[in-house]
């Protein structure tokens, strides 16, 4: 079938692969007309960096789960627990709480992926229900107060510069090498594969032999993996923990994760077009802070853009029936 | 003489598998067994006037976020737009004000019915998920309302002292705000049971395929049932404006949304459609209701409330979810 | 009342082409009477299911006339249309809503006869319901909830369902004035036996008041209940009979649906297993007393090396379900399944038994395959072993060069017509899907495959090409198990041929004898 393919297929994949990177060259150009430092100096680039890193890492949890056709509520309120787990018992602990954080995290994708694989209970409702755990449970341990942790070398974990004078911390390159594994766990293994088929074909993954109980599992205890990761680099980064994150960050997480390209029906899309929408996103939260936008409206930009997104993305095809 | 004997004759089944229903129903034996618990061990407290004072206001704010969206669960979505009419209604109210007067609060059933009846369009034409399009709308409402008070008018409230009379107690002991809520969880009992609408939702909640078959117009069906919630959520808001003496919330407060899913839950109307009803809601309301006022009398810290919440949450959850075998779900 | 004289319902010379292609029904005419049961019969694509959609108004017929009790009337130009006219339909699967009550059931879609001011009538309704249910002698509490009734009773409601709907468009749920036709879509597919013999007593009380269109293609019941008899085949009408004038065997009626075609050149190619060679082979598959409530009972048999047995039966006999539970989609209630190396559990899902060596191609390849993926994606699923290797102990990554030519090789051997292995399989042609799907697991080479209507809706050039493969992969040591509602189909393909009826074994046939049975 040579020739033109104007299909509606075509149409639809092109654009959804252009507008981001559109979408990324206009907020280059617009962002620069209002600040004209921004990206050209160094310290431009590593607030940058700060505020895109911790995200980038609890976005690409999310993704491989909506690859796989489900949703995860958790991450943030993960992210906040591990946070506030290392904030609250790292002068007892000392680096024991990293794995600390991780087995809880883990623990909490554990249960998310039991709910629904074993229960039947439907992605955004059983992570809805771990949600107020985790958000209670981190309640508690903080009593509602920041956390601050007072150990540099806690902090070194994320803002170690390399190179030294004119890099970037290392909080960076973690992201980016979460991200490298999750494109690799996703493109090219076998259990990748399976999760894009589980978000692909449900029936025709079962029929195929895979095995979806173990698959859904893993994948939720990936995702809470990548959180609690995110939660103990982004203590790290700011020197506490605090309550202010939760469940409305869900609202960028997933827009970023639309934004990039992969549809909330799943089976399309892929961690690395992630990369993007993050960028998207908090350039997009950037550039409205420093036009002094309330952080209100940008709750609200936020939520439009998801809608949005989504719907572009959706492949309304496959869905007959849509609840 | 014929019909009457017809309706008697009929009404004893119908009340029978009412009464069938309940007892299976785990929520029945959950409420019992709160009030047997509280009552023996906090006597004084938990019969105190005060005390069911309380329940019944707890128990009003609860249903109204609920009974409407429990429709819409009934065919097997999810409404969670409720806070955001509460919320973005009471801004409504407040603008209107000065140029509609003491009518400005009817503005809530008609931008409850709008907001609703645009979710349903939205839903069925682009096929987005109803959960990610009603939590987004929720929010955006939500944030606009915060916007609209602190950030435009840069006040810390949207209250309208002129309907505070609606606080308070008409009758001794019963809290107006219960009055106001009446009528609503009549027209939703009135709208299950009486309008072929509740059938028609519970029918496209089992099967959308066969009733598809059976000659209901599904698309138009799902947007009546989200408008129809939206527009129930509107007007309940009315009877929280009472509660909040004459105010909506002016920032988004997520208790209040898990308030309203947990009762649904609790009552036993499944997320995945077809089963329950507003009339399950209002006693997964209940539910609610004494499992909050019992968390309080036992004194527990105030921190620990979501956890236990949360807890709550996944063992309803649960517990419904045992029916559900067999079920392909994502 | 209408005369005795002319049919209630007649349609002469009814066709009709979809996208200008495919030409579902071709100058049939039908008519039925008063007080009667007429079936339709017909393979899968004869046409049955488009005529009675056009009687019940879901499509328009290019060409046709429709007579109402003499009357030359126009088309139904929809369900409700239908309804004037008499005619409702009561289908196959999905038309129950498994969470109303019976009362909310009967009544579904015609509520507004009931309603006053905006307000159901429950008092009427439910005394209506009941008056009706009484009148036709249907049995059931009209408070139950639809999934609380058995299949039958749950299917008698649904004919009830139907007749109202009639009666009441005609004015009034008692039952004067017009007889209601009823299409029943293959009634008795997921019926057990006893539930057939409760519907079929039912039916014959129903006869007394309306009439009965019965779409089916179990020959048994069709000759046993039936008066009448319209044979469709590629969209035409090539047999009729009236059972009350004439006597019509089986097989008769067996031929006439089937249609003598050429058979293709596999049909003497190949030499099938006789039986003193076959107990020489080594059993691969045991099967013993699988037995599930309402589905099938005690069913045992070997299966050897290098053999494909063909699970033979009607629609509804349990064999797409013995199927199934040999792969795991279904759990059995009791009985083993023994390879021989495992013996499989009974809570199993399909994984598990692929790792015990079975296989499952199913010709539905909308289920089957990911039409999104490119073709090398669908064939290295089933055989991640062969493409992925493990570097580290426990991570596998897939080597996308060794996909790529694992992908072309199968294309190669099976002739696949597509640019390449990149190509998405939503743009294949039927027949080239079919053989990605049948491609994978040529590559996997299971043990035991498990052969689900291998060939439904393909061409009949792609059709060959898969039965060569097929036969090919049995010589090469693959057993197989078919099940299909293609007679022809066994006869190409297997060795021994199992029939088996509601859900019992019946009789096994080597593939002589099964021919000379199916006369083919």
């Amino acid at each position: 079938m040579a020739g033109i393919h104007l299909s509606r297929e075509w149409v639809k994949r092109s654009l959804t692969t252009i507008t981001p990177i559109t979408a990324t060259i206009v907020l280059i150009i617009a962002l620069r007309a209002l600040n004209p430092f921004f990206l050209t100096t160094h310290e431009s680039v590593v607030t940058l960096v700060y505020g895109m890193s911790w995200f980038l890492i609890a976005a690409c949890g999310l993704t491989s789960v909506i690859l796989m056709g489900s949703f995860d509520f958790s991450i943030p309120s993960v992210l906040k627990l591990s946070a506030m787990l290392c904030g609250v018992f790292y002068p007892q602990l000392g680096f024991l709480v990293i794995p600390l954080a991780v087995a809880v995290s883990l623990f909490f994708g554990f249960i998310n992926g039991i709910l629904l694989a074993k229960f039947n209970i439907p992605s955004f409702m059983a992570t809805l229900a771990t949600t107020w755990v985790a958000e209670g449970s981190a309640q508690i341990i903080s009593g509602g107060y920041t956390r601050i942790v007072e150990d540099r070398a806690f902090w070194a974990i994320s803002i170690t510069f390399i190179p030294a004078k004119f890099g970037l911390p290392s909080i960076f390159y973690w992201a980016i090498a979460l991200w490298t594994v999750g494109i690799f766990i996703t493109l090219f293994t076998p259990f990748g594969r399976a999760v894009y088929g589980i978000g692909g074909n449900l029936t025709g993954a079962r029929l195929a032999g895979i095995n979806i109980t173990r698959v859904r599992i893993l994948v939720f205890m990936l995702s809470a993996f990548y959180a609690g990761i995110a939660g103990i680099l982004y203590a790290a980064q700011i020197q506490a923990a605090h309550m202010q994150i939760g469940v409305l960050d869900t609202i960028p997480l997933f827009a970023s994760v639309v934004v990039g390209g992969t549809a909330l029906t799943g089976g399309v899309g892929g961690i690395y077009r992630t990369l993007l929408g993050v960028i998207i996103i908090r350039w997009l939260d950037t550039g409205m802070s420093m036009i002094a936008i309330d952080p209100n409206v940008k709750m609200i930009v936020f939520g439009a853009v998801a809608i949005i997104m989504a719907i572009v993305t959706i492949d309304r095809r496959r869905i007959r029936i849509m609840k | 003489m014929r019909d009457k004997a017809r309706k008697r004759s009929v009404a004893l089944p119908v009340l029978s598998s009412t009464l069938r229903m309940l007892m299976r129903n785990p929520v029945s034996w959950l409420i019992i067994g709160l009030i047997a618990l509280f009552t023996a061990k906090y006597p004084e407290s938990f019969l105190s006037v005060t005390n069911l004072e309380s329940i019944l206001k707890v128990f009003v704010v609860t249903s109204m976020l609920s009974v409407g969206p429990t429709l819409v669960v009934l065919m097997g979505s999810i409404d969670l737009s409720y806070i955001g009419i509460w919320m973005f209604g009471g801004a409504l109210v407040w603008l209107l004000f000065p140029y509609l007067g003491m009518a400005s609060i009817f503005i809530y059933p008609v931008f409850g019915l709008a907001v609703g009846f645009s979710n349903g369009i939205v839903h069925v034409k682009t096929k987005i998920p109803s959960f990610i399009l009603t939590l987004a709308v929720t929010a955006i409402l939500a944030f606009s309302t915060t916007v609209i008070a602190y950030v435009i008018y840069g006040v810390l409230t949207l209250a309208v002292p002129e309907y505070r009379f609606l606080t308070g107690s008409l009758i001794p002991h019963l809290p107006n705000t219960l009055l106001l809520a009446l009528p609503v969880l009549a027209l939703s009992l009135f709208f299950m049971n009486f309008m072929k609408l509740g059938t028609y939702l519970c029918a496209i909640g089992s099967n959308e395929e066969g009733a598809e078959l059976a000659g209901i117009n599904v698309k138009k069906y799902k947007v009546l049932g989200f408008a129809v919630s939206g527009f129930l959520t509107g007007l309940g808001s009315i009877a929280l404006y009472s509660y909040l003496g004459a105010r909506a919330p002016v920032t988004l407060d997520l208790n209040d949304l898990v308030r309203g899913l947990a009762a649904i839950v609790l009552g036993g109307t499944p997320l995945v459609g077809g089963v329950g009803g507003p009339h399950r809601t209002l006693f997964g309301a209940l539910a609610y209701t004494l499992i909050y006022i019992g968390l309080f009398l036992t004194g527990i810290n105030p921190n620990h409330f979501k956890l236990y919440i949360g807890l709550t949450l996944l063992g309803a959850v649960w517990i419904v979810s045992r029916g559900l075998k067999g079920v392909l779900i994502s | 009342m209408s005369s005795s004289d002319s049919p209630t319902l007649e349609v002469r010379n009814v066709s009709k082409t979809f996208d200008g292609v495919v030409r579902a029904l071709d100058g049939v005419s039908m008519m039925v009477r008063e007080n009667e049961i007429v079936s339709v019969v017909g393979e899968n694509g004869a046409g049955k299911s488009t005529l009675m959609k056009i009687l019940v108004g879901i499509h328009p017929p290019d060409v046709g006339e429709f007579y109402y009790e003499g009357v030359s009337v126009p088309f139904p130009r929809n369900p409700r249309e239908a309804l004037k006219r008499g005619v409702s339909i009561v289908y196959q699967e999905k038309g129950v809503i498994p969470h109303l009550k019976v009362y909310q059931f009967l009544f579904l879609g015609l509520e507004e006869k009931f309603t006053r001011l905006g307000r159901l009538q429950l008092e009427r309704i439910l005394g209506v319901a009941k008056e009706v249910l009484d009148e036709l002698g249907v049995k059931c509490d009209i408070t139950s909830y639809m999934y609380e009734l058995p299949l039958s009773m749950q299917k008698m409601v649904e004919i009830v369902r139907a007749i109202l709907a009639i009666r009441l468009e005609h004015g009034g749920a008692g039952a004067d004035g017009v007889t209601p036709i009823i299409i029943l879509d293959e009634p008795t597919a997921p019926l057990s036996l006893e539930e057939r013999d409760e519907l079929f007593s039912h039916l014959l009380e129903l006869k007394k008041t309306s009439s009965f269109i019965f779409v089916s293609h179990i020959i048994p019941e069709v000759m046993e209940f039936s008066e009448r008899i319209y044979v469709l085949r590629d969209g035409k009408l090539v047999a009729y009979h009236d059972l009350l004038r004439e006597k019509v065997t089986e097989e008769e009626l067996f031929r006439e649906i089937v249609g003598r075609e050429s058979h293709s050149y596999l049909w003497s190619k190949y030499v099938y297993g006789k039986p003193e060679e076959l107990k020489e082979r080594s059993i691969i598959l045991s099967v013993k007393n699988l037995s599930k409530k309402g589905y099938y009972q005690d069913i045992s048999f070997h299966l050897h090396k290098e053999e494909c047995i063909g699970l033979f039966g009607p629609a509804g006999s349990g064999k797409s379900e013995i199927a199934k539970t040999i792969y795991g989609i279904i759990a059995p209630d009791s009985g083993t399944i023994v390879t021989n190396t495992k013996k499989a559990g009974s809570k199993d899902e399909p994984h598990h038994r692929l790792r015990m060596g079975v296989g499952y191609f199913s010709g539905e390849t909308g289920k089957e395959l990911f039409l999104y993926w490119p073709i090398r994606k669908n064939i290295s699923l089933v055989n991640m072993e062969k493409v992925a290797k493990k570097p580290i102990k426990i991570v596998s990554i897939i080597n996308f060069k060794a996909e790529r030519s694992l992908a072309e090789k199968v294309m190669k051997k099976l002739r696949i017509r597509a640019p390449s292995v990149e190509t998405e399989c939503y743009s294949l042609s039927g027949g080239n899907k079919q053989k990605v799907s049948v491609g994978k697991w040529l590559e996997r080479s299971p043990d035991i495959l498990m052969l689900e209507d291998p060939t439904i809706g393909i061409d009949v050039g792609s059709r060959e090409d898969i039965y060569e493969v097929l036969l090919e992969m049995k010589k090469s040591g693959i057993s197989m198990i078919l099940v299909s509602d293609d007679p022809k189909e066994y006869a190409i393909l297997c060795d021994r041929i199992i029939f088996i009826k509601d859900g019992k074994l019946q009789k096994v046939y080597i593939n002589e004898e099964f021919r000379k049975v199916m006369q083919l």
